[in-house]
Order: C-alpha cells, then sequence, then structure tokens
C-alpha cells in the first residue's frame, strides 16, 4: 500500500473513531512518519479530490468529504458521536461512509425552520424536502467551501 | 447545495439573492448519491469518481444533462 492510501486510511479512520478531523502533525504522530511526507500526501489526497487542506495551513484539513474540519450547520449524531458535514449531500454520506444509522440536524436554508432527517440502513425516512444544486458540476470545484 | 422544506422557500433563497433556481432533487435521490460517494470511504480502494462516471452515476438517479457533466463547458461563462 502505497504511502498515501496509508494516510487516507489514517485520516479517516481517525475521524470515525475519534470526530475529530486529524492535522498533519497527528498523522505524523499517528504513522511514526515524518510531517513532510505527510504534507505532501495531503497535497496529493487533494490533487485527488479526497480532502481540502486549510487555503492559509497545509498541515490542516479543513474538508476530509464527507467529513468537515470545522463546525457547520450540517450536524449528523451517529450514536453517542458528533459529526459535522460539509454540506446536505455529506449529512448523508456520513451515516453511508460509517455504515451506521444516524440522524442529521440542519435547517432550510431560507426560513431556519430545523430539519431532523434519520438515516437507517435503507436511507433516510421520507419527509417533504428539497435539494437544491446552485452550482453545476463542471464547477463544483472552483470553489468547493461555497459548493 | 442546500436543503429547504419546500420548492417554495427554495424559491424565495433564489430571489433573495438574485440567483436563477437551478435543478431541485428529492431525498431518495440524494442518498443515492451519498452511498454511491461515500459507502467506501474508509477502504483502501475509495477515490472520487472520475469525470466520465459521474456522468452515468447522475444518469442513474435520473439526473441528465450539461448541468451534471462536469466537463461540461456550458457554464463557463455563465454563473
Amino acid at each position: 500500500m502505497d504511502f498515501d492510501t496509508t494516510v487516507k486510511l489514517c485520516i479517516f479512520q481517525t475521524i470515525a473513531d475519534t470526530t475529530r478531523v486529524p492535522t498533519a502533525d497527528d498523522v505524523a504522530s499517528i504513522l511514526g512518519a515524518s510531517r513532510q511526507d505527510v504534507v505532501q500526501a495531503l497535497h496529493n489526497l487533494h490533487r485527488k479530490r479526497l480532502l481540502v487542506p486549510e487555503p492559509d495551513d497545509p498541515a490542516r484539513i479543513r474538508m476530509a468529504p464527507p467529513f468537515s474540519g470545522i463546525e457547520t450547520p450540517f450536524v449528523v449524531r451517529i450514536g453517542e458521536k458528533t459529526h459535522f458535514a460539509n454540506c446536505v449531500w455529506d449529512a448523508l454520506g456520513i451515516p453511508a461512509a460509517l455504515h451506521a444509522d444516524g440522524v442529521v440536524e440542519t435547517a432550510d436554508a431560507q426560513t431556519g425552520e430545523p430539519m431532523r432527517i434519520e438515516v437507517r440502513e435503507r436511507g433516510p425516512l421520507p419527509q417533504p424536502c428539497a435539494i437544491h444544486f446552485a452550482v453545476p458540476a463542471a464547477r463544483w470545484w472552483e470553489d468547493i467551501v461555497y459548493t | 447545495m442546500l436543503i429547504f422544506r419546500s420548492e417554495d422557500t427554495v424559491q424565495a433563497w433564489c430571489a433573495a439573492r438574485g440567483l436563477p433556481q437551478r435543478p431541485i432533487i428529492n431525498l431518495d435521490q440524494l442518498w443515492q448519491l451519498a452511498v454511491t460517494w461515500y459507502a467506501n470511504r474508509l477502504t483502501v480502494e475509495s477515490r472520487r469518481p472520475a469525470p466520465e462516471e459521474m456522468v452515468g452515476i447522475f444518469e442513474a438517479v435520473g439526473l441528465k444533462g450539461p448541468f451534471w457533466d462536469p466537463k461540461s463547458d456550458a457554464w463557463s461563462s455563465a454563473s
């Protein structure tokens, strides 16, 4: 297994276990690797669109989709753990990635009305809602944080 | 992408920002996309789908046309 893949698995397993998105220093400590090598791996994984570093700090991860490195309006509860997602797609992606039931707590983007989506093995329980894509697929990664 | 209680609140959100309304999908479609994108995220094999694959993934859940084509040039000058 190549080093980029080792780093990728370390990042996502750490998030699954702790809910915390690790830094390059965290990953280097876990793997017994150099910080410089891990930062390079983060760069490579960004090019593969598997994560997004903080713009001003390549050693910190802003997004490891479906997980967010910062608190967002998309809260996902899996058992006793609380994760944050980057968007509503990723909010459903967290129970999908963890193969676990979950609850998404978010809000209507216009009215602020709280919305709660229960996700089971076969998918979310039905409820009235509309998911709007404001940005076409060809432009998603021009500003992935906005998308 | 954002979630709304109804298409009415989508329209209000777009109008408040002077933005055109774009495609709206339902919860089942979004779940299918979430599973396709992320079900193997904690595995060695996980990767983002290639652009050519994405077109097929979107079509499989009923989403067709240039909006859903990551290689489309239809949006180069439009927002």
